[in-house]
């Protein structure tokens, strides 16, 4: 699991996360949620334009890795289910649909993930005034991320010696041997941490500033202007100008 | 005085980042396996089962109000982050009020209602399987041209839409059940490490 990530070399192609997440919204709700009658080809491009943002930031493996999974799943939808004997081809499209629908959302949050540092996404729900409530917790959770994960990996070594693991001779004992550990080392941490950002002024009632500078450049208007495309599609069709 | 108590501090909003964090990997690790598609809506079961055990391990730390509601609107807030659908947040955000209201009729401390509570928060676990249901017919039929009529018919058959209430039902029942399974954790494991 890739969660934000602090360090990078290079970050080629930079978008706010305000855009980001109004992207992923229109994904979501036109791609995943299939919402409304969009132009067939405004929604292939929206199923595509993922792969495409992880490009610009110069993630290719990701990149290549993912459009052979879309690929083939649109593939075998377009062309592949002629030639199959009747049976194969309906599981065949059962998984391909699922395939088709769910994975634009996914390689969307895949790059939002491995484009966005912590703090941006930080600053960026300040600048859209989501409340401390929600705010705080959230930046809590992506910097306990990988102390989880970190946890969690440490563990699984030292299980799978004792062959508990997925496919192992003990897998029932997955949940007692390794969850339970890493809750316990987890909650352990996550007391330090909070006793550390305590002392740093957490609870203070004041306004917190933040040292990422985020804005909207061109890039980002001219995403946020093909983004609205689709909704506008929405709008005319009711309206009755397109048909 | 009354007022601060029950006013959320700094350190309340830590503990929600971090046992939202614990939850979320453990979700996300059992998650993994709906990769398979035929898993996927097995999901709505073996979710709010494993889950069970790090939200009862939270609700040890639950008493104020607004706790359980903020985690519930931030794993929808994920969702939709990750790219799972926008639904998963707004029922996320009505199902946290509820379980918080469940838990806050027990005082917050009752364990029964803790074991109702893991049945309606887990309830998010279900939104994220309605996008395959809704709007169902518009995608397929957007591409009948292309794999004709009647097998957008066999396909539907395939999936019933009244598996989609019955799911909902399944992943509450699976809650209580995590739930359960959770408390016996709790009493077996964590109260003997001493963090409960």
């Amino acid at each position: 699991m890739e969660l934000f990530d602090v360090h990078f070399q290079k970050r080629g192609l930079i978008f706010d996360p305000r855009t980001k997440l109004f992207t992923m919204l229109t994904i979501v709700i036109f791609v995943v949620g299939g919402y409304g009658t969009v132009p067939d080809m405004l929604v292939f491009f929206l199923e595509i334009l993922p792969i495409l943002l992880l490009l610009t930031v110069g993630k290719f493996k990701k990149a290549f890795l993912y459009s052979i999974i879309y690929g083939t799943a649109q593939a075998s939808m377009l062309w592949g289910i002629a030639f199959l004997p009747e049976t194969v081809r309906y599981i065949v499209t059962l998984f391909a649909v699922f395939i088709i629908r769910i994975s634009p959302g996914m390689i969307m949050g895949a790059y939002i993930f491995s484009s966005t540092t912590v703090s941006e996404f930080m600053a960026a729900m300040q600048k859209m005034h989501v409340p401390n409530q929600i705010s705080i917790p959230l930046s809590v959770m992506f910097r306990f991320f990988p102390t989880v994960m970190e946890e969690f990996e440490s563990i699984n070594h030292a299980m799978a010696m004792r062959d508990i693991r997925f496919g192992g001779k003990n897998a029932m004992k997955i949940i007692e041997y390794k969850l339970v550990p890493l809750m316990i080392c987890s909650v352990k941490i996550g007391n330090e941490l909070s006793a550390a950002a305590l002392t740093r002024g957490l609870n203070a009632n004041a306004k917190r500033t933040n040292i990422c500078e985020i804005g909207f450049h061109v890039q980002d208007i001219f995403l946020f202007l093909i983004m609205l495309v689709p909704y506008a599609a929405v709008i005319f069709t009711k309206l009755g100008v397109l048909s | 005085m009354k007022d601060t108590e029950n006013k959320l501090t700094g350190k309340d909003l830590m503990y929600i980042g971090i046992y939202g964090a614990i939850y979320y990997v453990i979700v996300f690790i059992v998650a993994m396996l709906g990769m398979i598609p035929i898993m996927y809506p097995m999901l709505a079961v073996i979710c709010p089962i494993v889950g069970g055990i790090p939200f009862m391990l939270f609700l040890t730390k639950v008493k104020k109000f607004g706790m359980i509601w903020i985690l519930s609107v931030l794993m929808g807030l994920m969702m939709l982050i990750s790219g799972m659908g926008w639904y998963a947040l707004a029922m996320s955000a009505i199902t946290g009020l509820v379980s918080e209201l469940i838990y806050k009729s027990g005082n917050y401390q009752s364990a029964k209602s803790a074991v109702i509570t893991n049945g309606t928060f887990s309830l998010w676990v279900w939104a994220n399987l309605l996008q395959l249901f809704i709007n169902r017919t518009e995608f397929l039929s957007s591409r009948e041209s292309k794999v004709g009529a009647e097998y957008v018919e066999k396909l539907n058959a395939l999936t019933p839409d009244w598996i989609c209430p019955v799911l909902l039902g399944i992943c509450f029942v699976s809650g209580i059940v995590g739930g359960l399974i959770g408390k016996a954790m709790l009493s077996k494991h964590f109260k003997k490490a001493g963090i409960v």
